[in-house]
């Protein structure tokens, strides 16, 4: 079973995809968590979190980004230069963050110079900063701007009626995903985070309804599964990651990764969709509303408040704070995270890293060690 | 942090510095001189400053009055925020709470101290900041974070949608020191009903905060005052941007700066107004003579910034390029959007401009919404560097009606934003026929590359083009 989850969160092109591409249905890529994957549901077409994973070497990226950009993004355009992405039928940019938002700039240019490295269809969907009754407003209007646009290119018509049916298998993702996550934060939990990881990434890759009968199997075999035993238990908060391979380097053979607050992990699936009412309003506020990114500039206490309660749950020893170079918000952030984490007694190491080819593995694997050590000591001592 | 630069509040330290430097020509010349061996660091850049006569003078009172205003705030019992310079400081004056800008106030630093403000861009770093972030912000805020400014009271910046660096400075900041912080949002798109709704709301919830941060209602008559006065300002802006049309241009090299500084200092106030009008009468009478406002009189080449100035230690970029005889035709930050601005006009952006209208209380809010939108950087660099009013249409419009015979890309290596499009800029405007040169320097931390390697690159860049 979770072969099926690593096959579909390490390749791009993975085998649903290609079944799906081979019944001629149309595939969207999008960049980051903000997008309402539900509208492409409701429209017949897959949503596809576009990655950067795979990528070995960053040189179309850095003919359009400037040297001073994190390597996610500059990954995800050599991916694309690369004709890597060449399954997509759109691909649609949000302002995540400012590296990620000149994606669309950078993709549209390389799209210029190489031939078919931009899909057909290619958005920008705009998100604001901050969670208001008028930003609320804005940004649903915007989603019925995108909803319009993939309804023009794609010749399909998204109706209400088939948005609250999305919606209703979405959510019932989510219910499985909490179910997923009570049995990760199990004192001894049936997987690893390596495991946990590949089977939430393959949700971004996959069409949902298998995903859904899939996800249901393996939640009622792990339920039976023995637990992993004595480990010391992380939770990874931070950057984007779309790694297992991290996940894998982090836990060794002396910890596990039991729990997470990244935008590829439980940040995606956290909150259900509301059922009633307006299907578009529904969708823009529980996606501009419960994305718990730093991006929402003043809003540090309600994330710091959500890690507080995830450690407690989960029984974390340590947090791993980690940041790609350059994304000064996760960055930033978590210097104030380790601050008042550790006032707390929580055990932080902060980690910055490039995105990309595990070219600093052994580096990383030193410092967790190390890491991990100190709360084994701590462990010793009490 | 060296124990020594704790013992003073570092605001204090600013106000007295500046505030002897508007003294210093009190004195006789030969005193004047004399003064200038104390103050090595900030010698040059109070002598080219006070070498442009009364518009020198007046700056140097100005940057010394609102470092003035911010040590003794909380004595007068005033509100404190912390800002930045694309934010109009107009509403805060009109709510009697003292702006601190901190971009102003590192510029600031690195003109007046040996190191610059490396060691509070250091101390970021010490408390959990990154070092990858925006060196114009983290220089100052460094201060603050270190407890040796004045008290703040909240943070309020507009950058959210521009510029996550700034904006994330800002939030950082206020998360650390536990203070209220604000943001205004930016949309992608700058004109039409969307965007200018949004802008409207978001004005509206900004005065909302203000209100409860200080206890009082705004005072519209004085927010009326200060947008007359800030219209004022306006004309004049527009009236020396179109001397500086002129071949030669009459408009000396460092009024570029005190143009935009005095406007993110005082915008609205009779301060900024003093400095423009008195920068006016120079150049108007510079024009009438066909004088160049190069000090070597004769100019050889004109230069754009497609973005912002270097601020190395004594000025140095501006008297490199006086020194060469290029006359400097401003950057990002020196031009606004005001309606009747020349390249307003002369490109009919007029759906890009603001108008102030003060004829109603929502005509006023819904003019300071449509002022703080357009600032300098939050206009143009918000959506895709191609799209319509964005960087690319204004760099090109700007270089042209200026005559310009090259651009120039300067930033900071935190400015995430620029850095992501500046490439894809350069090469559209290399086919529009301007040369263009990358810097690769940190406008604020000659550390990144010493002056000397930038004006060598800087030059070298003039030398291949065939430029010199």
């Amino acid at each position: 079973m979770i072969k099926e989850f690593i096959e579909a969160s390490t390749a791009l092109n993975n085998k649903y995809v290609a079944a799906w591409k081979k019944d001629g249905k149309k595939v969207v890529g999008y960049t980051c968590s903000y997008v309402p994957d539900e509208i492409f549901h409701a429209a017949g077409i897959l949503p596809f979190r576009v990655r950067g994973f795979g990528a070995t070497d960053t040189t179309i990226g850095d003919t359009y980004f400037g040297p001073f950009i994190c390597s996610l993004p500059k990954c995800m355009l050599q991916l694309a230069g690369e004709g890597k992405f060449n399954f997509l039928d759109g691909a649609i940019i949000t302002p995540g963050c400012d590296s990620m938002r000149r994606l669309d700039e950078c993709w549209r240019k390389a799209g210029k110079d190489i031939e078919g490295a931009i899909p057909s269809f290619f958005f920008h969907y705009g998100v604001p900063h901050k969670y208001e009754d008028y930003t609320i407003k804005w940004f649903t209007e915007e989603t019925r701007r995108l909803i319009a646009a993939v309804e023009e290119h794609f010749n399909v018509k998204i109706t209400d009626a088939n948005l609250k049916k999305a919606i209703s298998v979405y959510n019932e993702s989510r219910r499985l995903l909490d179910r997923f996550e009570a049995l990760r934060t199990l004192d001894e939990p049936p997987f690893s985070g390596e495991e946990a990881l590949a089977v939430i990434l393959a949700g971004t890759t996959m069409p949902r309804e298998e995903y859904n009968t899939l996800l249901e199997e393996f939640i009622a075999q792990a339920e039976k599964s023995p637990g992993i035993k004595n480990r010391v238990r992380l939770m990874l908060v931070g950057s984007a990651n779309d790694d297992i391979g991290l996940v894998r380097v982090m836990e060794g053979e002396k910890a596990l990764v039991v729990a997470d607050n990244l935008c590829f992990g439980s940040r995606f699936y956290t909150d259900q969709v509301g059922e009633n009412g307006d299907p578009v309003f529904e969708l823009s506020k529980r996606y501009l509303g419960h994305n718990d990114c730093p991006r929402m500039y003043g809003d540090y206490q309600r994330r710091l408040n959500i890690l507080e309660q995830k450690v407690k749950r989960a029984k974390i020893d340590g947090v791993v704070l980690q940041n790609i170079r350059f994304c000064d918000l996760h960055g930033a952030e978590n210097g104030i995270f380790e601050r008042d984490l550790e006032a707390k007694d929580i055990p932080c190491m902060r980690l910055e890293r490039e995105y990309g080819p595990l070219v600093e593995t052994g580096r990383m694997k030193m410092r967790v060690d190390a890491f991990i050590e100190r709360i084994q000591q701590r462990r010793e001592v009490a | 942090m060296r124990q020594e630069t704790k013992e003073y509040k570092f605001d204090w330290m600013l106000w007295n510095t500046f505030a002897a430097a508007s003294r210093l020509k009190s004195g006789s010349p030969k005193e004047y001189q004399a003064m200038l061996k104390y103050i090595p660091y900030f010698s040059r850049i109070v002598d080219t400053i006070l070498s442009t006569g009364e518009p020198g003078q007046k700056f140097i009172e100005i940057c010394s009055k609102y470092m003035e205003n911010l040590t003794f705030a909380k004595e007068k019992g005033k509100k404190t925020a912390i800002t930045t310079f694309c934010f109009s400081p107009a509403i805060f004056y009109a709510m009697d709470i003292v702006p601190i800008c901190l971009e102003v106030l590192s510029v600031m630093m690195t003109f007046i101290y040996k190191r610059g403000t490396s060691e509070f861009l250091d101390y970021c770093n010490e408390v959990g900041f990154t070092e990858t972030s925006c060196s114009s912000q983290r220089g100052t805020v460094g201060a603050y974070l270190a407890g040796i400014g004045t008290d703040v009271d909240m943070f309020v910046t507009d950058t959210p949608g521009v510029c996550d660096t700034n904006a994330n400075a800002f939030s950082f900041a206020s998360a650390y020191l536990n203070k209220p912080f604000f943001q205004l949002d930016m949309p992608p798109d700058l004109t039409g009903q969307r965007s200018n709704e949004y802008h409207r709301e978001d004005f509206r919830a900004l005065i909302r905060f203000l209100e409860a941060q200080t206890g009082k209602k705004l005072d519209y008559a004085r927010l009326t005052e200060n947008l007359r006065e800030l219209a004022r300002q306006d004309e004049i802006i527009a009236e020396l941007e179109d001397l500086a049309r002129i071949v030669p241009s009459p408009v000396p090299v460092p009024y570029n700066l005190m143009i935009y500084a005095s406007r993110f200092l005082f915008a609205g106030m009779p301060e900024c107004t003093g400095v423009l009008e008195s920068m006016l009468k120079v150049a108007r009478d510079n024009a009438a003579k066909n004088i160049s406002g190069l000090s070597g009189g004769k100019e050889k080449l004109r230069a754009f910034f497609c973005y912002i100035d270097h601020y190395a230690q004594n000025m140095q970029l501006w008297q490199m390029l006086d020194d060469n005889g290029i006359c400097y035709q401003g950057n990002i930050l020196s031009h606004f959007w005001s309606h009747n601005a020349p390249h307003v006009a002369h490109y009919h952006k007029e759906d890009a401009a603001y108008h102030i209208d003060t004829s109603s209380e929502d005509a006023l809010i819904d003019s300071l919404g449509m002022i703080n939108s357009r600032m300098p950087m939050i206009k143009s660099i918000r959506g895709p560097y191609d799209a319509p009013n964005m960087w690319l249409e204004d760099t090109l419009g700007l270089a042209k009606i200026y005559n310009a015979d090259f651009i120039v890309y300067n930033g900071t290596p935190g400015c995430r934003n620029t850095w992501g499009m500046v490439k894809l800029l350069a090469r559209d405007t290399e086919k529009a026929g301007y040369p263009t040169y990358i810097m690769y320097a940190d406008a604020f931390d000659s550390r990144v590359q010493s002056w000397e390697a930038t004006e060598e690159r800087f030059m070298e860049f003039l030398k291949v083009r065939r430029l010199v």
